[in-house]
């Protein structure tokens, strides 16, 4: 008998088994390495949702907004706000500036507010529900009233007019003592409104007609000194004066169901979120087409130089008033800019974002719009794209409601347009830009 | 070496499609070089395992150019899958880059293998002359 004992197995059982091993590890790693969406992704996963968040340009939280309304409260506004009834309908100024006191005073973006009355030169505070009953008619006697320049003065040179919003609703209507001042009308106002000039505030400027059922008191004094009226419709307006930003901001989030008749002048809003849009986009539309075009270190690498490259930037406006928004006006007023190159807006691409995309898609959510760019030349290595809102010179709607006679009432305010002028000519000639964003590019050799 | 994976994979790339994705930046700072490192280690683990494992701790008789050619089929099915899901694993989104990126990754990885063959296959006991005898 043999006494060796066979330890373990032959040795070729043992190369079978390990050729066998390996044939089988090789055709499970080929397998798996052909699968299209392999275990392994998920493992990766997490990384990608904590890089997510880190792309997505945060916000920064607007400061809530103070504001301070002031009612001219004259013998000649009283025909605004007559005695109301249930067969009697609001007149609009009752209807709009109900409106907007009530959103001023329950807004969310508005942290404080404060009610006065403009009798005479110092403006007299009032507690909300005594404005909502002088709106809704309630108030037999009227004061004499102050003169425009007087009362924009009074208003402006409080502590705190230059950092807060100051809405001042009246019929702006000049008749003053001196009748030789109406020549230096342009020169009064922009005196009253020196704050304005001197720290650059905005002026924001809403017009609209109004029944008006009393006495009326016209600049010009002949032939007649007042007029009893019974529902002509004469103008008033609301002027919002303020910190470039915060107007915006009270024009577009408080002031929504403003009247037609808009200008703005040295509005300026935060500079709005901005950025290119390249990756996970869902919609085709969206997509850069064209040449080469990534993003790299918060710029954009591109070659234009065989096709044109085209490609989606959002951008979150907002901040600017309902009227600036709409994509007519941004198409025909948004100014692209590329040094050593060329770029352009493309036409009918400015658009707002529908709230199932933004919230579908969260590359889309933090902007409002989007629009489409096209560089098709990129001559310097490195150039910066600016992208830019130059504001409106005072439109056209302001000549058309000015009168140099309003003896006999009309929707037109006398020397309106010599009044806005003077506000014009608190800001230096072109008005600053409304904003402006920078994007770097560089060229893909 | 993030240049040099970028400018490899980038080049090589070129070849089947010029123009770049729009997630190029994310392949340019972290794809290329994490695919390009993950496919080196994995071709030298394989071929660490193929000469010193199974042909020299080992004797299991694998050492025939059929074995070495299923070992660097196995590297270049290695450097595909590595390409695929460390991409998607890190955000790219699929496109015909993304493809070719895979293909560019086998045969990168099949070159690794090779020439990490090349370079170690001579301390191997059993497998010294595979696939080939030489150079040195």
């Amino acid at each position: 008998m043999p006494i060796s004992v066979p330890v373990g197995v032959p040795a070729p059982r043992l190369f079978r088994r390990f050729r066998l091993a390996g044939l089988l590890f090789g055709a499970v790693s080929l397998l798996t390495a052909c699968g299209s969406e392999p275990a392994e992704t998920t493992a990766g996963k997490p990384a990608k949702s904590a890089k997510a968040p880190a792309e997505v340009p945060a916000a920064p939280e607007a400061a809530p907004l103070h504001v301070s309304i002031f009612l001219e409260y004259s013998g000649g506004m009283k025909g605004f706000v007559p005695r109301g009834g249930a067969d009697k309908p609001a007149t609009e100024f009752q209807q709009r500036i109900g409106a907007l006191i009530t959103e001023t005073q329950v807004s969310g973006a508005v942290a404080g507010r404060k009610y006065y009355l403009c009798e005479n030169a110092a403006p007299r505070e009032i507690k909300f529900d005594q404005l909502r009953n002088l709106v809704q008619g309630n108030v037999a006697q009227a004061a004499l009233g102050t003169e425009l320049p007087q009362m924009l003065e009074g208003i402006l040179n409080r502590k705190n007019a230059a950092q807060e919003v100051s809405v001042v609703i009246s019929d702006f209507i000049y008749g003053p003592e001196d009748r030789s001042a109406f020549s230096q009308l342009p020169n009064l106002i922009r005196t009253a409104i020196a704050p304005v000039s001197r720290q650059q505030l905005a002026v924001a400027v809403f017009g609209e007609t109004s029944h008006f059922y009393g006495s009326y008191f016209p600049a010009v004094k002949t032939p007649v000194q007042k007029r009893t009226l019974s529902g002509e419709k004469v103008p008033y307006y609301v002027w919002v004066i303020g910190p470039p930003a915060q107007v915006a901001r009270y024009a577009a989030e408080v002031f929504r169901n403003a009247p037609a008749q808009q200008a703005f002048f040295g509005l300026k809003t935060s500079t709005p979120a901005f950025a290119p849009l390249l990756t996970k986009l869902t919609d085709p539309k969206l997509k850069s087409s064209g040449g080469t075009a990534y993003a790299e270190n918060n710029g954009l690498t591109l070659n234009p130089s065989d096709d044109p490259v085209d490609f989606s930037v959002g951008l979150n406006l907002k901040e600017l008033p309902t009227a600036w928004q709409q994509p007519a006006f941004l198409a025909q007023h948004l100014l692209v800019r590329l040094p050593n190159g060329q770029a352009s807006l493309l036409p009918n691409s400015v658009r707002p974002l529908t709230d199932e995309e933004q919230s579908g898609q969260p590359v889309l959510a933090p902007y409002t719009h989007v629009l489409r760019l096209r560089v098709s030349k990129l001559a310097a290595p490195t150039a910066t794209l600016t992208l830019s809102l130059p504001a409106p010179e005072t439109p056209g709607w302001v000549a058309a409601w000015s009168t140099a006679n309003d003896n006999t009432p009309a929707p037109r305010t006398f020397g309106l347009d010599q009044i806005l002028t003077g506000v014009r000519q608190s800001y230096p000639t072109p008005l600053p830009a409304v904003f402006t964003v920078q994007l770097p590019l560089k060229n893909d050799k | 070496m993030q240049t040099l994976f970028t400018s490899l994979y980038s080049a090589l790339i070129s070849i089947f499609q010029s123009q770049r994705p729009a997630d190029y930046g994310l392949y340019k700072t972290d794809l290329f070089s994490l695919v390009g490192w993950s496919t080196l280690g994995v071709s030298l683990l394989l071929v660490l395992a193929f000469y010193y494992v199974f042909n020299s701790a080992l004797r299991t008789g694998l050492f025939r150019t059929p074995h070495w050619a299923l070992t660097l089929a196995l590297a270049a099915g290695l450097g595909v899958f590595l390409a695929n899901s460390l991409s998607k694993g890190h955000g790219a989104e699929a496109s015909s880059y993304l493809g070719y990126f895979m293909v560019v990754n086998m045969l990168v990885a099949a070159l690794w293998f090779l020439l990490l063959s090349v370079l170690l296959k001579r301390w191997s006991t059993y497998a010294r002359t595979t696939p080939f005898v030489g150079p040195f």
